[in-house]
């Protein structure tokens, strides 16, 4: 085991994947030449849609952030963030991109041959303060592009209101404005149903590869996690609906023919929070106890169905709920996913990922790990470790936590039989 | 000292009202009178006071965490940990609730947090927009009743009227509090900076009739006649909430001379002490909309331009960042505003505070070699 490592793929589709994410990169890459406009957003919204609706070009800074740990970059960006003045305390996303846009990107020895600047910046109020910061940064960094000032109410899920979707939607609509005056294009409606079409039917897709999670033996662990590329950069495109469906085709093939990611499944576990990025093979740690990762949080939130007869307020609902459902806006709706998802995949154990550069997923965890242990028995462990900065995860102390709760869990398991 | 005419330490009032602060709102929700505790200052305070609630910002203090580690990582700022820690200790058992305005991150999942351990209260956070403009205006007005009509499902009775009595309350408090602010910015400081900051935080404790008595009879006997300004590096103290006044007086003891603030719990909560607007929930708004900036609420570009003309009016060279460990929105900012300063020829010093406020010889240390830089111990 070493502390940045690549799992173990064993899906076709996930070797294929390799070519998703290289032409996405490419089409990022030749989007100028090709005259379509490149914009710069923030993950998990409805603006998305929007984008290739109007064929712009959607780059996705906080996802570069797992491509540069892919590639190993991650600690050359911190160094020169961090020389900025930006401290080890903040969040990883935001260190490795700042380092990025003002590093490597001028050298343009990156991989995929890098990003292209944005000729839009959409600038968000709402999610994260790290994402609002990250692009804050990314406005000083550019200054020639045009900034689009959203906003967007952070409300629970729960608590979302009839004013709250109004806002969003004449938010959504100012933004559409906006790409209109600032690209000349503008907005097709029934290319947006279309494209909105074309995004639920990738959720309907996500949602029915995950159901045969639900197997036993599984048949797809968290080490495929990468398969979620495309729910993130190409939401709302025929690629994505195409690429899910073969990965569907040949999970419900496994599933079926009851082939799982290993041969005696032991111990089903659930992982909350983000991955580790710089060392996905620890994902495949578990299986020399019999252990596979079945399901995780970070995956779920990532399909959000949209009605595609009303898409404008689809996507304002989207758009309110993507970031809630992963964060501490709703502890309570996480709290019910974490526990459902641990009653439908049959889950024996969690693990919580204590991120470091992730606090408002962090928060409410505890919360989640007690009610797992009160309403379901679900025993769980924690582990200290950061999404994106290798230097605030010890190996070590992974291994000593893991082992011991992985004996427990078999040692209740005979038990239990 | 022989600083002023004044009889006595005319701070004590105001120490005074914060040490029974426990005391007094407990007594007051045993008689009926309802408290609700908010976080952070973009909570509109003036909603809840109309609404017949006695508004109570929660503090932290110093201290060690112990219960609270069972429910946070350790990697968040010492005011949410400390919060907490006291109120699983017993120490907030009279609120009805917590309202809060959505500022940072942690803010916010403490809310949640306090919610699933205090089931039995009221707990209500307001996704304040981010964008000033009509429509974000609009939306922040349903907001506001949404706001309303959750607390009257806990006692409370709001109407306008009783609003535009609220508003003028608290505007007069922060009238005056402003003019203190307006003495140190001209030289001519009414009280220590550490004192000032003491009167700021009785203002979140104490009910604000009460509290404005109090401050009239605090101004009523300040000295009109100028005084001689004191020696020191003129700076400008920036950051998240300070929990420990006597942080100010350290950086005065080290060389330096506060001269203005840009603070959670100073300036920046006071600054601008009304809003405009043809009703009462428009000056609400429009007050929330126009404060002075906090970084969870803006960007780093807009506060270093605000930075640069506080510093141009008080007459400050420096600017001393004392934070709270791991507050994200502070320390995000830090690089750009540091940059901006420097290219303006202003100094600036960053200090990172954990929950115990207990760092006095280090931070002695690094003041004092910073001065020394600045040119300013002679
Ligand atoms: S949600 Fe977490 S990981 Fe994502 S930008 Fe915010 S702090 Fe960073
Ligand atoms: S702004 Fe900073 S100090 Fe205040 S609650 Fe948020 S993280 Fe803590």
């Amino acid at each position: 085991m070493e502390k940045t490592q690549k799992s173990t793929k064993r899906l076709k589709a996930a070797r294929e994947l390799q070519k998703v994410v290289a032409d996405y990169y490419l089409r990022c890459m030749s989007a100028k030449s090709e005259g379509r406009p490149v914009g710069w957003m923030p993950p998990m919204n409805g603006a998305i849609e929007l984008f290739y609706a109007m064929d712009l070009q959607p780059v996705f800074p906080e996802n570069w952030s797992p491509v540069c740990a892919a590639f190993g970059l991650t600690p050359q960006n911190f160094k020169v963030s961090e020389d900025m003045g930006y401290s080890r305390d903040l969040c990883g996303y935001l260190r490795n991109i700042i380092g990025y846009v003002h590093g490597l990107m001028n050298e343009k020895d990156s991989p995929f041959g890098g990003l292209p600047e944005p000729d839009m910046i959409l600038s968000p109020g709402g999610g994260c303060v790290p994402v609002m910061k990250i692009f804050h940064a990314l406005e000083r960094r550019f200054p020639n592009a045009k900034v689009f000032y959203a906003d967007l109410p952070q409300v629970a899920v729960e608590d979302i209101k009839d004013y709250h979707i109004d806002y969003a939607m004449s938010e959504s609509q100012r933004l559409a404005d906006f790409l209109t005056e600032t690209t000349g294009r503008r907005l097709d409606e029934d290319r947006l149903q279309e494209v909105v079409g074309l995004s639920d039917r990738a959720c309907e897709l996500w949602d029915e590869i995950m159901s045969f999670r639900r197997y036993r033996p599984v048949p797809f662990s968290a080490a495929e996690m990468g398969i979620m590329f495309v729910m993130v950069t190409l939401q709302g495109t025929q690629i994505a609906v195409d690429y899910l469906t073969r990965v569907r085709d040949e999970i419900r093939q496994k599933a079926e023919t009851g082939t799982g990611v290993i041969e005696n499944e032991k111990i089903r576990l659930f992982w909350d929070n983000i991955p580790l990025w710089y060392n996905m093979g620890l994902f495949n740690y578990f299986e020399k106890f019999g252990g596979v990762v079945v399901a995780e949080t970070y995956s779920a939130a990532w399909s959000i169905r949209l009605d595609t007869q009303n898409p404008k307020k689809a996507l304002a609902l989207k758009s309110l709920m993507s970031y809630p459902l992963v964060s501490c806006v709703s502890i309570d709706k996480r709290k019910e996913m974490v526990l459902k998802a641990c009653r439908d995949y049959a889950i024996d154990g969690v693990i919580f990922h204590r991120n470091k550069s992730c606090l408002p997923i962090t928060l409410g965890q505890m919360e989640i790990k007690q009610a797992l242990e009160r309403e379901l028995g679900i025993p769980s462990v924690i582990i200290d470790a950061d999404h994106m900065d290798e230097r605030n995860f010890s190996l070590a102390q992974f291994q000593t936590r893991v082992d011991a709760f992985m004996e427990m869990l078999l040692e209740r398991k005979k038990l239990t039989g | 000292m022989q600083r002023n005419k004044m009889t006595n330490d005319p701070i004590k009032p105001f120490k005074k009202s914060i040490a029974d602060s426990q005391e007094r709102l407990k007594a007051l929700s045993a008689s009926g009178q309802k408290t609700i505790g908010y976080f952070c200052t973009y909570t509109p305070i003036e909603i809840l006071h109309a609404s017949g609630f006695i508004p109570m910002r929660i503090v932290a203090g110093a201290g060690r965490i112990d219960k609270a580690n069972a429910h946070l990582p350790d990697f968040i700022c010492p005011f949410m940990k400390l919060s907490l820690e006291k109120a699983l200790n017993g120490r907030y058992d009279f609120l009805t609730g917590i309202v809060q305005g959505y500022s940072c991150d942690a803010a916010c999942g403490l809310i949640n947090i306090w919610k699933d351990i205090f089931k039995d209260r009221f707990f209500h956070t307001i996704p304040i927009p981010y964008n000033n403009t009509p429509e974000s205006r609009a939306y922040y007005r349903s907001a506001v009743f949404e706001l309303a009509g959750r607390l009257e499902d806990v006692g409370g009775h709001f109407s306008e009227t009783s609003l535009k009595d609220s508003m003028d309350l608290y505007s007069r408090i922060r009238s005056i509090q402003l003019e203190l602010y307006d003495r140190r910015h001209k030289g001519n400081p009414a009280v220590s900076s550490s004192g000032l900051m003491t009167i700021v935080d009785a203002g979140f404790l104490t009910p604000p009739d009460q509290y404005l008595s109090m401050l009239k009879d605090f101004t009523d006997q300040l000295p009109q006649d100028p005084r001689a300004t004191k020696d020191g590096f003129p700076v400008i103290v920036s950051g998240s909430l300070i929990e420990e006044p006597g942080i100010l007086d350290i950086i005065e003891s080290s060389g330096g001379r506060i001269v203005a603030d840009d603070l959670c719990n100073g300036f920046r909560q006071i600054f601008p002490p009304h809003g405009e607007g043809e009703t009462s929930i428009d000056r609400v708004i429009d007050r929330y909309m126009n404060r002075f900036p906090c970084p969870a609420r803006s960007r780093a570009i807009h506060r270093s331009k605000r930075l640069l003309d506080l510093a141009r009016d008080s007459g400050a060279r420096g600017v001393i960042f004392v934070l709270q460990k791991f507050c994200t929105p502070h320390l995000a900012d830090y690089p750009t505003l540091s940059e901006a300063l420097k290219k303006n020829g202003f100094a600036s010093i960053l200090i990172e505070m954990d929950e115990t406020w207990q760092m006095e010889a280090q931070l002695k240390t690094r003041l004092e070699s910073f001065f020394e830089m600045m040119g300013s111990v002679a």
